[in-house]
């Protein structure tokens, strides 16, 4: 076994830790046990940098050097690693534990599907010719990044519609949440289609060709294009634009996912 | 009718029914075969798929006309939205003193000059209006101009489109090793050539694969022939296209074939499949080609005529006794079988690109714009013993309300 599938094989053990953490906090109550939940979301994060970069140098040994950003496998990683990052750069908005839960809870998922899924190719693999461009980390890192700021919107709308006494911040708050994670998200998600349009200008022959994944990623840029009119223009509120984020997500989720396995199209790495 | 042009519902409505349309057209594959749909939909069901144009919804009429609609909307709103922002530019008004201190962000200062500040403030933020009971200040009025931007900039993006859909093409030529042509295939219903103004000519093709088989690159070197100079020579690769005059070439794929190389009466002749060679009474056409007899290796099926009679016999290249054979009283030998690489390049002229990339570079600028600045307006009034400093943010509230403790802070 390689080192990066080890240090990547704690930092999943690591986001299961991070979920008992949240157990025992809701169990016990006690404002200490969220200080160290930060904690060791912090150096979560640093240790899932390091098996990244310990991937990335592992292929330059094996002579077939790229970042580690190329299949299935990687991008799974690299989502999980986004949440976490998001969850960070909002830190001074998420302090309520429940959000936190369930973005780490998310995290685990797709680490854990990633290693333990028979189908999914777990090893360093050469980049193929359709990859080998510049263009590759700023239009994967622009959506996962957008990705990972959707999750935190999917989980503001959920917690609105669930309405958990105690558990669950104030509605005003949750729906600030929610729009501040779109803030992140739409430009981004808009920075990603558009690289990947520049970039299929010079690798396809065409800026948009309605590949499902295009036409897909459009479809999502429409949805919460749509969340943010609603908001502004019309000022809808509450369970409306929480249904939205949801739909958003959902939207996001095929186009991340549905359309590897279900569609098939130029985007095709992933499966 | 001007109105529901206008209206946010129209361009709700019709942003629905474009990610809907599109939505199916993901679903049902695309311009595939008549024979291809019969396999998967019944006779019913595809004819209501040819019916509705799912079968290249991104093309058909309706798609197009709930683009064109959706562009006419939007010019529509964005223009609105524009004359609506320099009217209420213009009539920029210090509020009175009810007005602000009924703001949710305001203070008093007992026995404050103004003027003092005036001074102080006008060092954060720009004055907008000034009159003699106090001022209008603002800072962040970008952001104002960030939606305007995006519109604005979707609506270059459409244009752009149209402009590569009404004036540019889209073809492949399929070159092999040496071969020079001038002209590029379109696809679609009746697949036709057109004349590309220079000529192409491959002067070398190579596929190179990793240790594990997986493709490495693909790069074909293309001689660009104009009035019989060449004027370019490129290495063309899957990320590197070859730009000449606007027109862009790039690698899209190769192919292999076979082609035979036969000692037909002591004249070597190479053939490919389909071919025919004719010589005196002598007629052979090269009918298939197969990787591997049973297990005596490739093999090359010959079609030829004796006495009028059509007869066909297979020569192997790997068996010696069955790589030659007299036919007519002609000695032929299968020497060599060879793959003949071929590249295939994808040619495509868009004039409207450039377009598009401006408006993606605008589209961005507005994202930032919109989302990364806030406008915020401060305003200070003479009062009866002292002044009144109220603020106000349309967005971004969290961030202002510090910002204008600090305000408090520094003037009192």
């Amino acid at each position: 076994m390689v080192i990066n599938h080890k240090v990547l094989g704690i930092v999943t053990l690591l986001y299961l830790l991070l979920f008992f953490m949240h157990i025992l906090y809701f169990s016990l109550k006690k404002e200490k046990i969220i200080t160290l939940i930060w904690v060791v979301l912090y150096i979560t994060l640093g240790l899932h940098t390091f098996g990244l970069a310990l991937r990335w140098i592992e292929s330059y040994k094996l002579n077939i050097g790229h970042a580690p950003l190329s299949n299935f496998y990687e991008s799974l990683i690299f989502y999980a690693w986004c949440v976490s990052f998001v969850q960070i750069m909002m830190k001074k908005r998420l302090s309520f534990p429940i959000i936190t839960m369930l973005a780490s809870l998310i995290a685990l998922f797709f680490m854990g599907y990633a290693s333990i899924s028979p189908s999914i190719e777990k090893h360093i693999q050469p980049l193929i010719p359709a990859l080998q461009s510049n263009w590759l980390h700023i239009h994967v890192i622009t959506c996962f990044i957008s990705y990972a700021a959707f999750v935190i919107s999917f989980i503001c709308g959920l917690l609105y519609l669930i309405k958990w006494k105690g558990v669950i911040p104030p509605e005003e708050t949750l729906e600030e949440i929610n729009y501040r994670s779109i803030v992140v998200g739409f430009p981004m998600l808009s920075a990603g289609i558009l690289t990947g349009a520049v970039w299929a200008h010079y690798a396809w022959g065409s800026y948009w060709s309605w590949d499902p994944k295009e036409t897909w990623s459009l479809i999502t840029w429409i949805v919460y294009a749509l969340f943010l009119h609603a908001r502004f223009v019309k000022g809808w509120r509450g369970k409306r634009i929480a249904m939205l984020s949801i739909i958003g997500f959902l939207s996001v989720i095929f186009t991340y996912l549905g359309v590897n396995f279900i569609l098939s199209g130029l985007h095709s790495y992933a499966t | 009718m001007l109105k529901f042009l206008t209206s946010i519902r129209l361009t709700i409505f019709l942003l629905s029914f474009i990610s809907i349309g599109s939505l199916f057209g993901t679903f049902i594959k695309q311009k595939a075969s008549v024979e291809e749909y019969l396999s998967i939909y019944s006779e019913n069901t595809y004819r209501i798929i040819r019916l509705l144009g799912l079968d290249d919804t991104y093309h058909s009429p309706w798609f197009f006309a709930l683009i064109i609609l959706f562009a006419v909307n939007l010019t529509i709103c964005t223009l609105g939205r524009f004359t609506r922002f320099i009217r209420s530019e213009r009539d920029m008004k210090l509020p009175d003193e009810h007005t602000l201190t009924n703001m949710e962000m305001h203070f008093q200062i007992q026995g404050k000059d103004s003027v003092e500040a005036i001074k102080k403030l006008k060092k954060r933020y720009h004055s907008i209006h000034e009159e003699e009971e106090g001022i209008v200040l603002e800072k962040g009025a970008l952001s104002r101009y960030g939606a305007l931007t995006i519109h604005a900039s979707i609506i270059v993006i459409l244009l752009g489109s149209f402009i590569g859909l009404i004036f540019g093409y889209k073809g492949f030529m399929v070159l092999k090793k040496g071969e020079v042509r001038d002209q590029i295939t379109i696809r679609g219903d009746n697949t036709k050539e057109r004349p590309l103004g220079f000529a192409l000519r491959c002067k070398d093709f190579k596929a190179s694969f990793y240790p594990g088989g997986e493709p490495k690159d693909y790069v074909s070197t293309v001689e660009v022939i104009e009035n019989g100079n060449i004027v370019l020579e490129k290495n063309i690769r899957v990320n590197d296209p070859l730009n000449y005059k606007g027109i862009h070439v790039y690698q899209a794929s190769y192919e292999s074939t076979p082609s035979f190389l036969f000692n037909i009466g002591g004249e070597n002749v190479i053939l490919r499949e389909r071919d025919t060679y004719k010589k005196n009474d002598l007629i052979l056409m090269v009918a298939r080609f197969e990787g591997m007899i049973h297990d005596f290796g490739p093999g090359v099926l010959i079609a030829y005529l004796e006495k009028g009679e059509p007869k066909t016999l297979w020569f192997l290249k790997d068996v010696e006794r069955l790589r030659e054979k007299n036919i007519q009283g002609t000695h032929i030998r299968l020497e060599d079988i060879r793959d003949e690489l071929y590249t295939g390049l994808e040619v495509s002229k868009d004039p409207g690109v450039w377009i598009v990339w401006i408006g993606f570079a605008f589209i961005l600028v507005g994202l930032y714009m919109n989302f990364f600045i806030y406008h915020r307006k401060v305003y200070i009034r003479k009062a009866s013993n002292g002044i009144i400093v109220a603020g106000f943010a349309s967005k971004n509230r969290e961030a202002f309300n510090e910002e204008f403790e600090r305000l408090k802070r520094t003037l009192w």
